[in-house]
């Protein structure tokens, strides 16, 4: 091992982090500060993805595609695809409190997984979408990799400035006030209906564009990639642990538990080869652990919200 | 304060990682991308060991290169792009490794190569993605695959039921890739010969009842349905009651319905006017040297994928062995190992082959799953053979071309 191969995985590492952590903040703006339970981050995530490959993929029979859009127009695309799946879901589903909420997200994401598996036409079914463009794609393996982590760094630290100066605004507040207590809210005559609805679409946006960016760095995606084991319950451990309602702590929950998941299979790989089938799956048992303990331990995450005008947490 | 020992926990990890790696200079590293975790595990183990099973081959019979261990990196591709980019990432920037056998599925395998494989220039070879898609990828003549496309079978089946004078057929498959692929391949072929499909529909599996399906099927007036399906799954179901409802006389299906239960549960004597497609291993004595030696080590032979799982490494750790190590040569040297002419090295002879090597003779590897003689894109063709049922088993009436 050198240090260049390090520095290499260190990029990887980098670009599914920040990946992560726009799910991660898409999912603060709807259950950190709106206290919306989305279980179905997956289908939004898809929705992205496939929108922007098919708007800047080559030409590809049998499925919609070939446009070749530049880039910029895929990544708008995705938000707003994202977006506006998710505005007739929350119309209809936000009357939904809680858990009910809960299981018709999952629900949701089940039948745009469905569709994308089974509409071939559309997203080339079972075999995905290839032929995508990656940025920079052309540069050598370390450069490459580089330029695309700076690509989705900006938009990362774009995200977190925007979604940290909307929560600040009054509108984080009036949202806090809906989470907290929605009757006091409704009665200071705050529209509820409508404010859920914004922060789910806002959400969902934001979860677009992560998808974007993954479909973007593979080139090509398939429906394997919308499992809601890696794209709807990794990013909800993430954010209960790095603290939800808190947007740094979305982000560092999204690095810490990345790193945990991707760093711990070096270190059962160093467990004799008899066992080493088997430590594999120590591994999702290791996430399940952390998130059982941080729940003991520190139920309000590694950095808690910060409450406006109260002392800081401890 | 809470960053920072988070910080510690990440860098002890780390730096553990980086004191545990072990450095030989001889020593070579292959990664292993198995899907140890996620939708197909059940599968991984025995593809794992047979894999490894080529490795201790080549380490009982005189090593890699100049005396050196062939290493197996065992990755967990979990079946999904995140998880098989991330293990691979890991293999080849940390652990070095100069080839990839895996990872198991399709997207995965795409992602991989995307994102991994072909900007770092190493060698992968694919046991059990069978996506079309993994023949169109701008490879840079990095990726193979030890298993033929789904394309292939669909389109041999097509030709072959043109040359015994099927003209006119129905079409049902299992919404699945395995369905889908084989039914789309099928149908611009047999369409493409001047074939007509007169009914053409996938379907769900595990419902009770199939008859409205099979009556719509029906309705076309095709004689023949040809059925993309597992015999031990749906397919059972739909051939039971195509027959208790006289929708079709003659069936045909792909490798996924040859089932000994199929026979047993419908009985011979009913299934007069059932065919199947299915691989047929060329080079027996390859399969029989794999099988005796993986059956020795404790597992099962009929399992899935073992046969390409074993033949991806064996041929990988040639390439390795005929390249002298230089992972810049590694896909010229793939090819002229793998491919005819030369002289046919069976499943297990690696001392053979190193020695010729050695000797700078051209070798032909004959694996256990098949010739291996790859084409432009990486593919390998098919050897598949038409069976009729007979007794309780399948009897092969045919080559397919």
């Amino acid at each position: 091992m050198d240090l260049l191969g390090l520095a290499n995985y260190a990029v990887f590492m980098g670009i599914l982090i920040g990946i992560y952590a726009l799910l991660s903040l898409g999912l603060n703006i709807q259950w950190g500060f709106t206290g919306l339970f989305n279980a179905g981050i997956a289908g939004f995530f898809a929705v992205g993805a496939y929108a922007s490959a098919i708007l800047t993929s080559l030409p590809a029979s049998g499925r919609l595609g070939g446009y070749e859009l530049p880039l910029v127009v895929g990544w708008l695309a995705s938000m707003a695809a994202a977006a506006a799946i998710a505005w007739p879901i929350g119309k209809i589903c936000l009357r939904f409190r809680s858990d009910y909420l809960a299981i018709a997200t999952i629900g949701i994401a089940e039948i745009i997984r469905l569709v994308i598996r089974t509409e071939g036409w559309l997203t080339g079914g079972v075999r995905g979408v290839t032929g995508v463009p990656r940025p920079f794609g052309d540069l050598d393996y370390m450069p490459s990799q580089l330029a695309y982590l700076a690509i989705v760094a900006t938009l990362v630290l774009v995200a977190y400035l925007l979604v940290e100066r909307q929560v600040k605004a009054p509108w984080g507040r009036m949202m806090r006030a809906i989470r907290d207590n929605e009757l006091a809210a409704a009665a200071m005559g705050k529209q509820v209906e409508a404010r859920r609805l914004q922060a789910f679409v806002f959400g969902s946006a934001l979860m677009g564009l992560a998808g974007a960016l993954f479909v973007h760095f593979n080139r090509s995606i398939t429906p394997e990639a919308i499992d809601p084991m890696i794209a709807t319950f990794l990013i909800w451990i993430m954010l209960i642990l790095g603290g939800s309602g808190n947007n740094r702590g979305a982000i560092l929950g999204a690095a810490v538990i990345w790193i945990i998941w991707s760093v711990s299979e070096l270190l059962t790989d160093r467990l004799p080869t008899e066992i080493a089938v088997q430590a594999k799956y120590a591994r999702v048992f290791i996430i399940g652990l952390t998130l059982q303990l941080v729940l003991r331990f520190r139920p309000e995450g590694i950095l808690p919200e910060r409450q406006a005008g109260a002392p800081p947490h401890r | 304060m809470k960053k920072r020992t988070v910080a510690a926990v990440v860098g002890a990890m780390l730096g553990a990682a980086v004191v545990a790696a072990p450095a030989h200079a001889q020593d070579v590293k292959l990664g292993l991308m198995a899907a140890i975790s996620g939708p197909i595990a059940a599968l991984a183990p025995p593809m794992a060991a047979a894999s490894k099973l080529a490795v201790a081959h080549v380490n009982e019979q005189g090593g890699i290169l100049k005396g050196g261990k062939l290493e197996v990196v065992l990755g967990d591709s979990a079946c999904n792009p995140q998880n098989a980019t991330d293990a691979a990432t890991k293999a080849v920037n940390i652990d070095r490794v100069l080839a990839i056998v895996g990872p198991a599925c399709s997207g995965a395998v795409i992602a991989t190569a995307n994102s991994v494989a072909i900007p770092a220039g190493v060698l992968m070879i694919t046991p059990s993605g069978t996506s079309p898609e993994i023949t169109k990828l701008k490879d840079k003549d990095l990726v193979y695959r030890t298993l033929p496309s789904d394309d292939y079978q669909g389109r041999a089946l097509a030709r072959t039921l043109k040359a015994r004078g099927i003209t006119k057929v129905a079409v049902a498959y299992l919404n699945n890739d395995y369905g889908k692929g084989l039914a789309e391949s099928f149908k611009a072929e047999f369409e493409a010969n001047g074939g007509t499909i007169a009914g053409y529909s996938g379907h769900e599996e595990g419902k009770a009842s199939y008859r409205s399906e099979l009556a719509t099927l029906a309705r076309g007036g095709a004689d023949t349905l040809i059925i993309f399906d597992y015999g031990d799954g749906t397919g059972l179901s739909l051939i039971r009651q195509a027959l208790e409802n006289n929708f079709f006389k003659t069936f045909v299906g792909a490798d996924g319905m040859k089932s000994e239960g199929l026979v047993k549960a419908i009985g011979a004597a009913n299934l007069g006017g059932f065919f199947v497609s299915a691989p047929v291993g060329e080079a027996s004595a390859s399969l029989d040297n794999f099988n005796k030696a993986y059956k020795a080590a404790g597992e099962n032979i009929d399992a899935v994928f073992a046969t390409t799982s074993y033949d991806a490494a064996f041929l990988a750790a040639l390439a390795i062995e005929k390249a002298g190590g230089d992972k810049a040569k590694l896909a010229e040297s793939l090819r002229a190992v793998a491919m005819a002419p030369g002289e046919p090295i069976m499943a297990g002879e690696w001392a053979k082959a190193k020695k010729l090597i050695a000797e700078g003779k051209d070798i032909d590897y004959k694996g256990a799953g098949g010739d291996h003689e790859f084409d432009a894109a990486g593919d390998v063709p098919g050897n598949y053979a038409f069976f009729k049922v007979s007794g309780t088993g399948y009897e092969s009436i045919a080559d397919m071309k």
